[in-house]
């Protein structure tokens, strides 16, 4: 603080660090903005033509009731109108999407980064660790405060109504918040980035799953009040266009900012809450070899990820009867929802559709995994490994063996628990119907995987990027062709218009061998690049 | 071929328009221990992973006994690497990384492994990540002693240990050259080198300016000499090796002296001395020199 040095150390380090944290998260939060905000403007302006046809809308207005429907898709409400039918379209994917972009960002440029011991030197200097970690959340929640505007500003242009606008882009912009600080407070109580992220996603799941069974069964529709996701469903832009649960998020963001900078104040640096401080007796398991190594780092996360999508295929399977009865009782009803893009007609159909959407949360498995192996490569963890007689393919083989095997898992955790959820409910659906439906995304899981893994091979920056191209960014890209009506090859670009709808019908065989093709073909040209380029500390 | 350890040829290494490593041409011996030094930025670290293979030469090749050092599955089965920077799986403990690095390399002896655990005071009970620097760098080092590969690369392996256990680090060098283990070591410490190393190696930008034994390496240097005589002073002047002649006080001279004493013997067989103190150079002093000279070459 004394003027001898201020000439030689930046004149505000606060600053200084703020300015590196936002640098950190603009490539990305730039993207998610304009996700979050263009996609909803495609919709919105192409709502006319879809819903050119009366009956189409009047037959997705009597699904309301369905409590099924509601479950899965959200209340579906406010649907006469452009605003209502893009939130009801896109809105719960944007959320989800903002929200783990959130979480993933602020642990990474946290705890990941003091897992790295990037910030030993900052806090040796004028900041505190309490200073430096508010400084990061702030950072990171101005992606969803400028998404929310965004999206706001987009849907006036697109000519919706002003109340449904605001009320859509506060409340997507406060949920964006809201993660930011559940990653905030997760990583100041673990003192590892996994489990800070873990915990979190956890977090977010548990909240989608409770919005889910609060909107569908009636008695419990008071859980809504508890879920992110929930308080956003309330909020009911475009229809209600209540403010009340945005605010009731916005305290609850707060609170959760609020004790992730009082633990920030408490505890060390690269300590946690739950700090493994004592010694333990060496567990060997899966300590033999590189491929069981990778099991082994693997074992953690894939109970969380198999606890998440065997809850949510489980609630599918439950749901599932009372769906398909519903529809065959209005076969009109079904004949809308097939419009909509929804083949609900038997138990098959419907859980066809649903297994699709498998491919997002088992490519993000994918993708993660590969994350945290260039994690470890930059932080230095990989260079004791890397010095060992182990050649430099079989090191990422390894990982990609050890995550495809945990992609297969998490897979047929959620046939099991389709089937599971359809013979408790008294449906009628085979075991090896549900396992086929739920394998035949495999190749679209491998394609992820193999992205990811062509880019650790040649470009590790954009591991994250690559990995969420072909199954977020294909699944978006057909969400996005679908609304607003693109020629056919657009649609074809997106690995998911080639997906059968198994078990209603067969696999397609060709689209699968292609499929599987370039993902093998991507991963071959993956271990090369590996093996020929220097590794990165 | 057979008796050296390491050997690079041309190596070059550039990061866009840096030079990191510019044209190293090198061989270290089976069995011995070679010292690699030079200021910060040198180039040290970038030599040591090109020759574990951890990046590509831009130019040039290294082969560790003989294997071309690409080929990691086979060279590597022929060393131990302790890195600069020793980053550890935070979850596991000391006791189960000792127990994976084992279980992936080329064989290691585990009665001795055990012995150096007590001998650092390392407490493998406790998971990494609450590891200090020195504790890092000692499983680190504990995994790569306990090898029986024939070649060990250190790259500032003692940078975090107390005095305490950098004299055990010395031993355990002293240890692994008595097994016949060649050790290549990239240090700062000089005191550390001139303790366990045979030969050294300065590195300055990128550059070797020197590969000699220590010896040789303080033939080439000056020593101080300071006389004591009666009187009229010496006349020294215009002797060869022979510089920075001053006076130390009534009776006393002090120059510098480089190369072969004998010129100096001869100029003062006329005067009258009644004692004379060589000093040799201090390894500090020599690379001074070294690091403070103009661009070599
Ligand atoms: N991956 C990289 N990209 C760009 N430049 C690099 C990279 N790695 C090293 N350098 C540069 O190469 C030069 C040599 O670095 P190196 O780490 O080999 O030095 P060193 O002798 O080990 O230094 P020290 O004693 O500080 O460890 C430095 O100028 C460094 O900035
Ligand atoms: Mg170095």
């Amino acid at each position: 603080m004394s003027t001898g040095s201020a000439a030689l150390a930046p004149a505000a380090p606060g600053r200084a660090v703020t300015g590196s944290a936002i640098r950190q998260v603009r490539r990305g939060g730039l993207i998610v903005v304009l996700l979050t905000a263009g996609l909803p403007a495609l919709v919105a302006a192409t709502y006319a033509g879809v819903m050119a046809d009366p009956a189409a809308a009047g037959g997705l207005r009597a699904l309301a009731g369905n409590p099924a429907i509601r479950t899965l898709f959200g209340e579906p409400i406010g649907l006469d109108n452009a605003g209502g039918f893009t939130v009801w379209r896109v809105g719960t994917a944007l959320a989800v999407l903002l929200g783990v972009w959130s979480i993933l960002a602020t642990t990474r440029i946290t705890r990941g980064a003091e897992d790295a011991r990037r910030w030993d030197l900052l806090l040796a200097g004028q900041l505190t660790l309490r200073g430096t970690v508010a400084r990061h959340l702030a950072a990171v929640m101005l992606v969803p405060v400028v998404a929310g505007g965004a999206v706001t500003a987009v849907l006036l242009l697109a000519g919706t109504r002003t109340a449904g606008a605001l009320t859509y882009g506060a409340g997507i912009g406060v949920l964006g918040l809201f993660f930011v600080a559940v990653g905030g407070l997760t990583a100041q109580v673990f003192p590892a980035r996994a489990s800070a992220t873990g915990t979190a996603v956890a977090v977010l799941a548990a909240g989608l799953l409770t919005r889910m069974i609060g909107d569908g069964l009636a008695d419990l529709a008071w859980l809504r009040w508890t879920s992110p996701f929930g308080l956003l469903a309330l909020s009911a832009p475009y229809h209600r266009n209540w403010i009340l649960p945005v605010l009731v998020l916005l305290a609850a963001t707060i609170v959760v900012a609020g004790a992730a900078l009082v633990l920030a104040g408490r505890r060390d640096l690269r300590g946690g809450l739950f700090a493994e401080r004592s010694g333990r007796r060496p567990r060997l398991r899966l300590l033999s070899g590189v491929e069981a190594f990778a099991v082994r780092r693997m074992v953690r996360p894939l109970t969380g990820w198999a606890l998440g999508i065997g809850a949510y295929y489980l609630l599918i399977g439950l749901t599932a009867v009372s769906i398909t009865e519903f529809l065959t009782g209005n076969p009109r009803l079904a004949d809308e929802a097939a419009r909509a893009g929804f083949s609900l007609g038997a138990v098959e159909g419907f859980t066809a559709t649903l297994f699709a959407i498998l491919a997002l949360p088992v490519g993000g498995f994918t993708a993660m995994r590969l994350g945290a192996f260039v994690a470890a490569e930059t932080d230095g963890r990989l260079t004791l490994l890397s010095a060992q007689p182990i050649s430099r393919p079989r090191l990422l083989g390894a990982e990609l063996l050890a995550t495809t095997a945990g992609a297969v898992l998490l897979v047929s955790v959620a046939g099991l628990t389709t089937w599971l959820g359809v013979a408790i409910s008294g449906g009628d659906l085979a075991l090896l119907a549900a396992l086929r439906g739920a394998w035949n995304v495999l190749p679209v899981v491998l394609l992820t995987l193999a992205a990811a893994a062509l880019a650790v091979g040649w470009a590790p920056r954009t591991t994250g990027v690559a990995g969420s191209l072909p199954a977020t960014g294909g699944f978006l890209l057909l969400v996005l062709a679908d609304s607003v009506g693109a020629p056919g090859w657009v649609r074809g670009l997106s690995p998911f218009a080639h997906l059968a709808p198994v078990p209603l019908t067969g696999v397609n065989w060709p689209a699968t061998a292609v499929t599987t093709g370039l993902a093998i073909g991507s991963t071959v040209l993956a271990l090369l690049g590996y093996g020929r380029r220097d590794i990165r500390v | 071929m057979g008796d050296s350890a390491l050997r690079a040829d041309h190596l070059t290494k550039r990061y866009g328009r840096l030079t990191a490593l510019d044209d190293l041409t090198l061989e270290v011996t089976a069995g011995e221990v070679f010292g690699f030094l030079g200021p910060n930025g040198a180039g040290k670290s970038t030599t040591i992973r090109l020759l574990l293979g951890l990046a590509r030469p831009t130019a040039g090749r290294a082969w560790v006994f003989g294997i071309d050092a690409a080929d990691v599955a086979r060279a590597h089965r022929l060393l131990a690497h302790v890195p600069a920077d020793v980053a550890l799986w935070p979850h596991l403990t000391g006791a189960e990384i000792l127990h994976l690095q084992a279980r992936t390399g080329s064989g290691v002896d585990l009665a001795y492994r055990d012995e150096l655990v007590q001998r650092f005071e390392l407490d493998p009970s406790k998971p990494a990540g609450t590891y200090s620097t020195g504790n890092r760098q000692k499983v680190a080092l504990i995994a790569a002693f306990a090898t029986r590969a024939p070649l060990l690369v250190l790259d500032e392996p003692t940078s975090g240990l107390d005095p305490l256990m950098e004299r055990e680090f010395r031993t355990a060098v002293a240890t692994a050259r008595a097994r016949g283990q060649a050790v290549f070591l990239s240090s700062h410490q000089l005191a550390e080198v001139e303790a366990v190393c045979d030969r050294v190696a300065i590195l300055r930008a990128g550059r070797l300016v020197q590969v000699a034994s220590l010896p040789e390496l303080r033939d080439l240097h000056r020593s101080e000499v300071t006389l004591t005589y009666t009187g009229s002073p010496p006349a020294l002047a215009e002797v060869s090796g022979v510089g920075a002649v001053e006076s130390a006080g009534e009776g006393h001279v002090r120059f510098t002296l480089t190369g072969s004493p004998a010129p100096v013997l001869q100029a003062l067989a006329a005067a009258d001395i009644t004692a004379l103190v060589v000093r040799e150079p201090s390894l500090e002093e020599i690379f001074l020199d070294y690091y403070g000279a103009a661009d070599v070459r």
